[in-house]
């Protein structure tokens, strides 16, 4: 499989394959994240998602984004219940909005302050 | 140097600076607080005292009777409430009828006109007096008045008459140095004047006994109230004390000019000078007094309980004032409690002379003093007639914002943007009565804070911190454009990453004073719209959204305490020795700014659709990516469903996810290269993940729609970029984005007369990030356009080092 590493911007051409012995062996990469990244989308793809939420009492949003990637088959699902999401203000970063997010485990934190 | 420092903005302190400002004299008030009247002359009875329960011959009984002679031309001149309504005092037995016969006969000594009435002309007069009264004081010159009200209005009027109010300004030393006086204020600030008067209430003793051996002690008595909502049937026409005791003038009930009845004070002596907690023991001794005199006390009529602190002198136990005897030029106003705000008027017109005098100073003729006490119309006093006239003029009047008490969005807005405007919720309570009925608040809140916001430049959260202290922002921006704020080290054009970086960089190198000038109503920058993730992993080994990498920067400013002033557009840099930065603010008008360096962080702007010469009709739902980009992420506006992007840079390839996350489709990201110009890693991410169609080597060839875009045609173009015939694809879209590019924003750069790089369309600079002009750096997106924050963070400190070493070398 070929793939463009997201890491980061130098953005490496990978060549992942899957050994005999059920490993997966990734070529291409110019850093340990870039191997991660090949196994993972050869195995369980995840992608971080950030987003907006409501907040009660204004039209201005609050930004959000999952603590850590989520497979990727789980983000519509994820972006869906943020949609139906509102919020009490006040919301510091790092603040809980949605514990264990569509069942990912992955708990949803708010990156931006909003006071009430 | 001014001539005359006057410490504190209460009631004593306005009314003397408005008659020091009828002399030829430049005048400061410094106040510790974020508004005139914020200690005893906003909690108080608001009785102009008629003067018979002052002990005769002292400082309080003289200056009380001729207070309460001068008060009623002081409200005129003020344009404010004042009602001769008179005074009551009430004896409950034989005993107290004595009393009574003691006060008429103090009253005669003070040459204030009384008289004893019997119980059934009390009653004809007072129908909800407490038949258990059996006789009365009647001194007919006892009167009404708003304490804020005047003390505002006297703070207008001096101000119209050239005196300069500073906020937040607490005084922590004087000093003697030659024939002036040195005040330095807790955050740093210094003044001096040739004389200083002391006005500061339950703080007076503090000041004096700094600079003299005749030393006074003030004990802080806290007085709690009752206030209950208008009624005429449940109310009293005179004010109604009872006989007085050793501590005060004890439980009085009283109308107020607005209608509402007050009920109070307690008197208790407490150790805390700040302590304006209610509690509810004197609740309770407020009630049980008030019942003495009223026993059918409608207490589901109480609108609000607050207390005050009585500046109590206890060597002496009355007014001091008058110049310190071992201090030249320092004058008190000291244990200024009950009768203070009656005899403020007499007060201050006596210390005026008094301090004016001894600086040889000239009065003014009348003609050169302004009468201007910069009132406006009040809409609940208006006829019906006046009102639709005056709503034809200005709309804003015809907004009611605070329903309880009928007041408008326009004298909301007046009492901001008048001389000394209010900066606070409190501010515009006391300017206009909007929160103070009988909802409190409730309703008007949310729409007050909205108008402070757009007022002062700042988010309308900011006016949420605090009901009295004026958001940070406001109190930093006051300093840093305070009457000595000299020459900066280093002034940073720009709040975003890149501005933020420099002036952080500047300040850990030595810079001592950095200001950072920004447009908008907040740092961060173009951060603030950038939800995603993907910074600061260099920086900070952790992927970041863009508002938390902002937040890390604006909380290591604020940690510096370098000012950041929001809402300040720099207008023009005029480079020289020092470097003069003009700049224009809603709150501050025109300002400059002088500092030794200045580093331009001013980052960068989108190219819109003329640049990219698209052919087609001028429809609306035609965008740049950041645009949408604000719309969606920090206005909460989805601008479309269904979405061309043209041009594949990070932008646009970030909002085709984005506006797919939001529930619009993303039909195609049209490309007239044969590669993206964007990152391969956000085509993976956010075309490919979602199955966004990336045409290449095509471009939009036609806009079609008339008031709306309702479609785009997409052609492939050739080698040359030309459109080939026959290559038409039509999509049916609402929106259009382009995304096709950043350009350095450089516009005061090239004014400046910078020698500009006509490849990155960024000013020329060298490894230490110095432009063309001595003094003058650059960092960020205003040099080139970077790929990564974390490479503008990390230039941007080069150039904020460079500035800060460029300014310590010129000492």
């Amino acid at each position: 499989m070929q793939l463009t590493c997201i890491n980061c911007p130098r953005g490496c051409e990978l060549t992942v394959e899957r050994n005999a012995d059920g490993t997966v062996k990734v070529t291409g990469h110019a850093c340990p994240r870039g191997e991660a990244y090949g196994i993972a989308e050869m195995t369980n793809p995840v992608r971080m998602v950030t987003g907006l939420v409501r907040v009660a009492g204004t039209r201005r949003p609050l930004p959000v984004k999952t603590r850590t990637a989520i497979p990727k088959g789980k983000i519509a699902d994820v972006t869906n219940l943020l949609a139906n999401t509102t919020v009490l203000p006040p919301k510091r970063i790092g603040d809980l909005i949605v514990p264990d997010a569509c069942g990912t485990g992955v708990d949803v934190v708010a990156t931006a302050n909003c006071a009430v | 140097m001014d001539d005359v420092i006057i410490i504190g903005a209460g009631v004593v302190g306005c009314m003397t600076a408005r008659e020091l400002s009828r002399w030829n004299l430049k005048v400061a008030v410094l106040e510790a607080g974020s508004d005139v009247a914020e200690g005893a002359s906003k909690a108080n009875s608001a009785i102009v005292h008629a003067g018979f329960d002052a002990k005769p011959g002292t400082n309080k009984a003289k200056f009380n009777v001729l207070g309460n002679r001068m008060f009623e031309n002081a409200c005129k001149e003020l344009k404010v409430p004042f009602r001769r309504n008179g005074s009551i005092v009430l004896a409950f037995g034989d005993e107290e009828v004595k009393g009574l016969e003691e006060l008429v006969a103090k009253a005669e000594k003070n040459g204030v006109p009384v008289e004893i009435i019997g119980q059934e002309e009390l009653r004809r007069r007072e129908p909800n007096v407490s038949p258990d009264a059996v006789a009365a004081l009647w001194a007919p010159t006892g009167g009404i008045c708003c304490p804020y009200e005047l003390t505002f209005r006297a703070a207008e009027n001096a101000a119209a008459n050239g005196v300069e109010f500073v906020f937040d300004a607490r005084v922590a030393a004087l000093k003697r140095e030659g024939d002036a006086w040195r005040v330095e204020c807790a955050d740093g600030r210094v003044f001096s004047a040739r004389a200083v008067v002391n006005c500061a209430g339950v703080h007076s003793d503090e000041l004096n006994n700094l600079v003299s051996s005749v030393k006074y002690s003030i004990q802080p008595r806290r007085g709690e109230y009752l206030m209950l909502d208008r009624d005429e049937e449940a109310s009293f026409s005179a004010t109604m004390f009872q006989v007085p005791s050793k501590m005060g003038k004890g439980i009085l009930v009283s109308p107020t000019v607005d209608g509402t009845v007050i009920v109070g004070p307690t008197a208790e002596d407490i150790p805390d000078k700040e302590d304006k907690a209610t509690t509810y023991a004197g609740l309770e001794k407020v009630k049980a007094g008030a019942r003495r005199t009223y026993p059918g006390l409608p207490l589901n009529k109480v609108i609000t309980e607050f207390s005050g602190l009585r500046a109590h002198e206890t060597t002496v136990g009355d007014f001091v004032l008058g110049e310190a005897p071992d201090a030249p030029g320092f004058f008190n106003a000291l244990g200024v409690e009950s009768p203070g705000l009656t005899s403020a008027p007499a007060i201050g017109a006596w210390l005026a002379e008094r301090v004016a005098g001894s600086l040889d100073a000239m009065r003014k003729a009348a003609t050169e003093i302004s009468l201007d006490v910069g009132e406006w119309p009040e809409t609940r006093k208006m006829s019906k007639a006046d009102l639709a006239a005056l709503m034809q003029k200005d709309p804003a009047f015809g907004r009611v914002i605070c329903r309880c008490e009928s007041i408008s969005e326009g004298e909301i807005r007046a009492a901001i943007r008048c001389r000394v405007g209010a900066r606070t919720l409190d501010g515009v309570k006391r300017r206009t009565r909007s929160g103070m009925g009988r909802c409190q608040g409730g309703f008007c809140t949310p729409k007050l804070i909205e108008i402070l916001g757009e007022e002062l430049g700042l988010r309308p959260e900011a006016f949420l911190a605090s009901r009295k202290t004026a958001p940070a922002e406001l109190r930093e921006a006051a300093a840093a454009s305070g009457a000595e704020e000299g020459t900066w080290d280093v002034a940073v054009v720009g709040a975003g990453p890149a501005g933020l970086a420099a002036a952080i960089a500047a300040r850990e190198a030595g810079a001592r004073k950095v200001v950072v000038l920004e447009r908008d109503d907040a740092p961060g920058g173009i951060l603030q719209q950038c939800i995603h993730n993907g910074f600061g992993l260099h920086r900070f080994k952790e992927e970041l959204t863009g508002p938390e990498y902002a937040q890390r920067f604006a909380d290591r400013a604020r940690e510096l305490k370098i000012p950041v002033r929001c809402g300040t557009m720099v207008m023009e840099i005029a480079p020289g020795a020092p470097h003069v930065v003009t700049t224009m603010s809603r709150r501050y008008g025109m300002n400059e700014v002088k500092a030794k360096a200045v580093v331009l962080a001013m980052g960068c702007r989108e190219r819109p659709r003329g640049a990219l010469m698209t052919p087609g009709t001028r429809p609306a739902g035609v965008y740049t990516a950041g645009t949408v980009q604000r719309l969606v992420n920090m206005d909460g506006i989805m601008p479309g469903k269904r979405v061309v992007i043209l041009g594949s840079g990070d932008i646009g390839l970030i909002m085709a996810r984005r506006l797919t996350f939001q529930g619009a489709k993303v039909l195609a990201c049209v490309e007239i290269m044969k590669k993206s110009s964007g990152l391969m890693r956000n085509v993976v991410q956010c075309l490919q993940d979602y199955d966004i169609p990336l045409l290449l080597s095509h471009t939009v060839t036609d806009v079609e729609g008339g008031e709306h875009v309702t479609g785009v045609k997409v052609s492939r173009v050739d080698d040359n970029l030309r459109p080939i015939p026959g290559t038409e694809m039509h999509f049916d879209c609402d929106t259009l984005l382009l995304s096709c590019g950043l350009i350095p924003e450089n516009e005061l750069t090239k004014a400046a007369g910078v020698e500009m790089d006509p490849a990155t369309r960024g000013p020329k600079v060298d490894a230490a990030m110095a432009t063309s002009v001595p003094g003058i750096f650059a960092g960020g997106n205003v040099v080139r356009v970077y790929d990564l924050v974390d490479w503008v963070s990390r230039d941007s400190e080069i150039a904020g080092r460079s500035a800060a070493k460029y300014a310590t070398d010129m000492h």
